[in-house]
This record gives C-alpha cells, structure tokens and sequence, in this order.
C-alpha cells in the first residue's frame, strides 16, 4: 500500500534556527497518528507545511501522490485543518462562514447547506445557526471549526489540539468521531499536548524532539521498549532534559530560605 | 485566466458582510451601546464621507483664481483620504486572520490576489465616490461639463497617488521598524495625522486673515512644485484650457503619468515583500517567540525615577502597587496612548491660541502682570489640566479588561487604595511634567510674585481632579471594556473639565490681587483635596462597580 502522506529528510529553517531537521514519515491510509512532542519541537512547523502554510521548507512532501509544491491546490482539497487557535471571521455567523469555507472548496450549495445544518444541529448548535460568532464561547467556536474542517469530507484531516475549550460530552463525541472516521479509512494526524487522549484516539504515535522523530510506534510498541509506562512517563522520559521532579523540588524549595 | 470565479464571489461576499458588521470609526467614538449589533456601517462610513467632500467645497470659495482653489481641494482631498485610510489598511483590507482561514484551502494565488486588489477597489470606491460626489456637483455648477470630465480623471488620478503614498510610508516604517513595532508606529501616525489636522483647522483660517485668502494666488509661491495637489490643480486648468505653458503642460504629464508609474512601483516593489511582512505582524510565520525574548527584555529604564515618586506619594500595599501597575499600563497600552496622546496636541494648540486671540498681549504683559497677562496665566494653569481629564477618562479601560481579576483574588479591604493609586499615577505621569514647565516660564517670566496664585491654582486644579475621580471612577482601572459600558460619569467629567474650571478661574482671576484671600483660600483647597483624597481612599467593594464576567 502506498502511504498517503509522506515526508522525506524535511527542513526547515526560521533565519540561523533550525526548527525541522530531516523529519521523515509515511502515513497509511486510516491511521490515526497522534504527532506529539514538548513546546517549541516543530510540531505546528510540520503542520503548518502540511496545509500549505509555509511553502519555502526543504525536503519532499508528498500526498495522496502529489508533489506538494508541484501541486498545492490539488494537496490542500483533499486535507481538512483544524486549527489550533480559533481563527474565525467572528462577525459572521456559522452558517455564513461555513458557506464561505464550502464555496473555497468547490462545493456544490445544495450540499453544502444540508451538511452544514446537519452538522451544526448534531453539534448542538442548531439554536444558534443565524447568530453572529463573535457572542460564542470558546467550545463553541471549536465546534464551528471542527465542522469547516470536515465540511468537505476530506481524505486526510488534520487537528491540533481539537478538544480545546470543549466540554466532556463534546470531547467525547470528537474522540467517537474519530474513530469512526478512521475506520471508514480516513486519516487523521492529531496533534496534542494531552497524552491521556493521545493514548486513547490514535494507533500510532510519532514523538519529536528538537525538530526529529526520536519514537514512532504504536502504544504497545513504544511500552515495550521504554518499559510498561504510561504515554505521559514516556514523554516525559525521552524529551526531559533534566528530572522532572527535580524541577518540582527546586519549586518546593523556593518557599524556604 | 486561473482565477476561479465561484471561489473568487465567495471570499468578496464574506470580506463585504464582514465590513458591514464592523464598528468603524463614527460608531468608536459616538460610543453606542452594543445591545444592537452593528449593521449597514457601510453606509455610515458613506455618509462621514458624503459630509467631508461637502466641506471640501469650501475650498472653492477662497484664492483668487482656480488653480488655487483645487490646489486647496486636491490638498484636503489627498490628506482626508490618506488618513482615512492608513488606519483601513491593517484592520480592514489586510486581515492577519486570512492566512490562517483562507491559505489552507484549495485557492490559488491568482484567486487569492486579485480578491485582496477587488476588495481595495471597493473598499476605496466607497470611500473616494461619496467623498468627490459634492466636489463633482460643484465643479459642474462652476465649470460646465467641461470643467468636470477632467475633475473626475484628476481624482482617480490623486486617489492612485495617495494609495501610493500610503504604501510608501508602511514599507518605510517595515524597513525600519520589526513587524511587532509596526502597529504602534502605525498609531503614532495616527496620533500625529489627529493633531496635525485638529491644528491645522483651527489655526490656519486664523493665520491668514480673510482678505488675504481671497487674493490669495498659489502660482506666485516657491514652494508650488513640492505640492501633489499643484500638480493636480494645474492639470485640470490645462484640460480646461487647452493653454500651453511650460507650467500647465509638465503639471499635466506629472498627473497622468505619476500614478501610473506610482501603481508599478507598488505592484513591482512594494506587493510581494508587503503581504509577507504583514503577515508577520499576526506572528502567524515568526520567528518562535521564545527565542527573541533574550534581546527583548525590559528594562524599566526609569525605575528609579518612578520608585521615587511612588515612595513620595502613596503608602505602602495595594496603593503603590496600583500606582506602578497604572504608570506600566499607561506607557505600554497602545489603546491608551491611542485615546489619551492626541490631547496633549489638542492642548499646545489650544494654548497657541488662546495667546493668539490676544493679540495685543505682548511679553510685558505677562512680566507685569497686566490684566491680559494674569488672564493668560490664569488661563493656561486652569486649562492644562485637561489632558489629565482625558487619561482619568480612559483609566477604567482596557482591551485586557478580564486580566482584573488580580484586583478580586488578593486581599485588600479598601479597594479605594487602587483607585487613589492609579489617579496618583496619572497625575505624576500627565500633570506634574505640564506644571513644571508652566511654573517655571511663569517664574521666569514674572518673577517669584506669582507663587501664591500659582499654588492655588494648582490646589484647585487637584481638588477638582480628586472630586472628578471620586465621582465618577466608580470601577477598577482597567477593569472594563469600552464596548460593555456605555460611558457613564462622562456627562459630569466633561461638566467638571469645562464649566467647574472656567468658573473657578475667573473667581480667581478676580481675587488675583487680595493675597491674604488667596492664601485662605489655598488652605482651604489643600484641606478640601485632603478630605476628598481619603474619600476616595475609603472607598468599600459595595461602591465598586463589580464586572460580571460572563
């Protein structure tokens, strides 16, 4: 089977500082990739390159067998991007803005308008179609979000941290949604600080570092070389520099004098 | 063509609902409640600008001959307009949020940059068209057709230039300055653009006197040739004419090729770098900004200065904390600056006047203490407090308004210690340099006589910012947000700032020579300001306008 992302010794530079160096990954179709790693690792630099962001990286992409920089437009249909800050043109309303996001892909209205309502309604948010966004709260902006993301049913979804500001029914509903997704032979690259849902979602993890893959695996793959730890303990134990109860004791300390 | 036309409608149409729904500048400043949502501020914006072409017209009615009343109308034309439009370039026609929404999804560059041009078409349309239209009807009653054909072919012309113009100046200050630093700069444009505009306003009808301005001819002045607007003017009377000079002609090439090769130089140089750059004002593609923050650090550079006088004029606790947090606040805030700054503009020009009114008044008036002399003194110490109204007037405001929640978690019983604090701070920040420089050139001018009514003036000026404070500043500084409050206690703030002190200055210009009054009479200001002061002190959290965070 060919992979229907994959990335080949990419980098990339901001000015002297080396943010990606040589990240390299095939991704099949249906799998839920759960692409983890501390602050500042190059996680929404990968992103970022994948939706078409940033165009100037070195390397090779390629999706669905396309050459992303021969072809970014035929890449960027087949992917949805939620994003992780909620960007939203906030004086228009759901509605609005999910029409707008159908129309830059190409969709057909009729369609466009009997999934946007069906989506909104399943979300909950049925009573609040015709109001302006700039009165939502935050889960409810993510779950706007969620859905221009799916709107056009893409091949590859990709989510940073899609949970964010939801509520335990909601993040419940995404995680079944996922799911479901994948099995219908989706796939989906979730970034997410919180590894117990990390743990949960995705059949494969890719931790990085400073800018490469140091573990690529399933769960079970990863427990078995770093011992019977939690996902939370590996993190911790392959990106830590120095003892993390160290750096709670030190915390400790500072009350005394 | 590549450009994909159903795409192409969709992003126009949400870039023109969203301009609908945004609060432009008449709604900023009129303050409305924001029960009802905004709509149709299109038509606002067309409105302002139908009202400003009209007063344009009144460039027709000085100069002697109409070359230099459209010199005078192309110049209030260009500058309208470019102000106008500085501040539309970052918040309206180049929205950092279209990378994030727009970039991933399937449009292709084309699309892309020509709905970003069509959008500065009709953004600029809206604008320019309802801004000439008066100017345009008023051509034809003067000139015919014939006189109007070319008026309509110069503003297009003039409107590329300012466009040219406005690019200029942000690649400028790009080149300069680091995207961060972009839209404070941007600001202090604005600031300046305020001022300049306020003053030019106010002084120059006052400059040149009536008779002046209608034998007034721009042919005979040097400096002709480094004004656009001449080029404008002396273009349209050769379209007009047909009369060949040497002049006309060349003015006449200037206005048809200039913006033609202005509009190349921003498409060729200007636009590709442009998008870039500004985009990187979101942060959206910079650097980490971990990484900076080595070179960045602050450093209070005035910290011992202003521990001095914090030491100096609050107490321990919760009323020196406010103070320091209100003088950060206030000198990093770009909104405040925005609302406070101008006014000190507003007030050298005011000043620049009210000498000007008098002008009889010379230096020996005030060395001698003339009747027109004490009323200038007095005058100026009265009003040069006005800037302070505006700061207290802006001090419960904050885009970060929920960051208040510092003032609810920690322990404080008198949450009038903050209040004192910040009004303090204002205080040291805005009047105590403005009083300095006053007492000073007063001292210097008029000798140590004046010590006993400049201190009353300046003990009332303090007793009425102490009752202003303890009136109306019923909330926590920066504890609320513009658009949630309609701007209650502006009614007595604007009372206070005009009528209290115009009453009390002329009291006190009429006690000016009974020193014992005087002096009696500053007793019993330092003792009211005292008295206020500690009211504002005790202030209890059931006076406090508490925000429902929501």
């Amino acid at each position: 089977m060919n992979p229907i992302i994959s990335l080949k010794n990419v980098y990339k530079n901001y000015g002297a500082k080396a943010v990606l160096k040589g990240i390299n990954l095939s991704i099949y179709p249906g799998q839920v990739i759960g692409y983890i790693g501390p602050n500042g690792a190059g996680k929404s630099t990968t992103v970022k390159i994948l939706c078409g962001l940033i165009s100037d990286y070195e390397g090779e992409v390629i999706i669905d067998g396309i050459n992303l920089k021969d072809d970014p437009i035929a890449v960027k249909s087949r992917i949805g991007y939620v994003p992780e800050l909620a960007e939203l043109y906030d004086v228009l309303t759901p509605v609005e803005f999910l029409g707008f996001m159908a129309e830059l892909y190409n969709m057909p209205t009729a369609l466009a308008d009997d999934r946007i309502t069906k989506m909104l309604t399943a979300f909950g948010l049925a009573d609040n179609m015709h109001q302006r966004m700039d009165t939502f709260s935050k889960g409810m902006r993510q779950k706007v979000l969620i859905s221009s993301g799916l709107l056009h049913n893409p091949d590859i979804l990709i989510l940073d941290e899609p949970l964010s500001g939801l509520d335990a029914n909601s993040v419940i509903i995404v995680k079944d949604l996922i799911s479901k997704l994948a099995k219908e032979g989706k796939t989906i690259f979730y970034c997410s600080h919180m590894m117990d849902v990390v743990e949960k979602v995705s059949d494969r993890i890719v931790l990085i570092n400073d800018g490469a893959v140091i573990a690529d695996g399933s769960f079970e793959e990863l427990k078995q070389q770093q011992g019977n730890q939690s996902l939370e303990q590996i993190f911790a134990h392959m990106t830590a520099k120095e003892s993390l109860s160290d750096a709670a004791d030190q915390l400790m300390n500072s009350f005394g004098n | 063509m590549g450009v994909n036309m159903p795409q192409l409608r969709a992003i126009l149409t949400s870039k023109l609902i969203m301009d609908d729904r945004r609060p432009n500048s008449v709604h900023q400043t009129r303050q409305k409640k924001q029960d009802k949502p905004i709509r149709f501020a299109t038509l606002g914006t067309m409105l302002m600008s139908t009202l400003l072409g009209i007063f344009f017209l009144m460039s027709f009615a000085v100069g002697k001959d109409s070359i230099t009343q459209f010199t005078i109308f192309f110049s209030f034309y260009i500058f309208l307009l470019a102000s106008t439009l500085i501040t539309d370039f970052t918040s309206v026609l180049i929205d950092v949020r279209d990378t994030m929404i727009i970039l991933p999804k399937p449009v292709n560059d084309k699309t892309f940059v020509l709905s970003r041009l069509l959008h500065i078409l009709i953004h600029v349309s809206k604008i320019v068209i309802p801004m000439s239209f008066p100017g345009m009807v008023g051509v034809t009653m003067l000139h015919g057709i014939a006189g109007l054909l070319p008026f309509i072919f110069l503003v297009i012309s003039a409107t590329l230039f300012t466009i040219f113009l406005i690019n200029a100046v942000y690649i400028l200050i790009l080149r300069i300055t680091t995207p961060q630093k972009f839209k404070s700069i941007i600001s202090y444009f604005q600031i300046a653009f305020a001022i300049l505009f306020f003053g030019g306003y106010q002084l120059v009808p006052r400059l040149l006197s009536k008779v002046a301005l209608q034998n007034y001819s721009v042919s005979n002045a040097s400096w002709k040739w480094f004004t656009p607007s001449f080029w404008f003017a002396a273009s349209w009377e050769f379209m007009k004419t047909f009369v060949f000079t040497p002049t006309l002609f060349t003015c006449f090439l200037l206005s048809v090729f200039l913006p033609i090769i202005s509009m190349w130089v921003v498409i060729r140089y200007f636009a590709p770098s442009f998008n870039r750059k500004l985009s990187m004002i979101s942060g959206g593609e910079g650097e980490p900004a971990a990484e900076k923050s080595g070179s960045k650090k602050i450093v209070s550079t005035s910290s011992a200065y202003l521990l001095t006088m914090a030491k100096l004029f609050t107490v321990k606790g919760a009323e020196r904390m406010s103070f320091l947090h209100t003088w950060k606040m206030t000198g990093r805030s770009r909104d405040f600056k925005m609302k406070v700054y101008p006014t000190f503009g507003y007030l050298v020009i005011y000043m620049v006047l009210m000498v000007m009114n008098n002008r009889k008044l010379t230096f020996a008036d005030v060395q001698s203490q003339t009747a027109g002399g004490k009323a200038v003194f007095i005058g100026i110490l009265y009003f040069s407090g006005f800037i302070l109204m505006r700061a207290l007037g802006q001090l419960i405001f904050s885009e970060r308004y929920k960051a208040s929640w510092i003032y609810y978690i920690t322990p404080v019983g008198l949450p009038g210690h903050y209040i004192s604090g910040a009004m303090k701070s204002i205080m040291t920040r805005f009047y105590l340099p403005i009083i300095l420089i006053v007492s000073i050139t007063g001292l210097a001018i008029a000798g140590p006589t004046i010590i006993p009514n400049l201190v009353l003036g300046m003990c009332n000026q303090l007793l009425i910012i102490c009752c202003v404070t303890y009136i109306t500043i019923r909330q926590l500084p920066f504890s609320t947000t513009q658009s949630l409050n309609a701007n209650t206690g502006s009614l007595i703030r604007g009372l206070f700032s005009l009528l209290i002190p115009a009453v009390l200055a002329v009291l006190h210009y009429m006690l000016y020579n009974y020193l014992p009054v005087i002096i009696l009479l500053t007793v019993l200001s330092v003792i009211a300001c005292w008295l206020v002061l500690n009211g504002i002190k005790s202030k209890t959290w059931e006076m406090i306008l508490q925000l429902n965070y929501e």
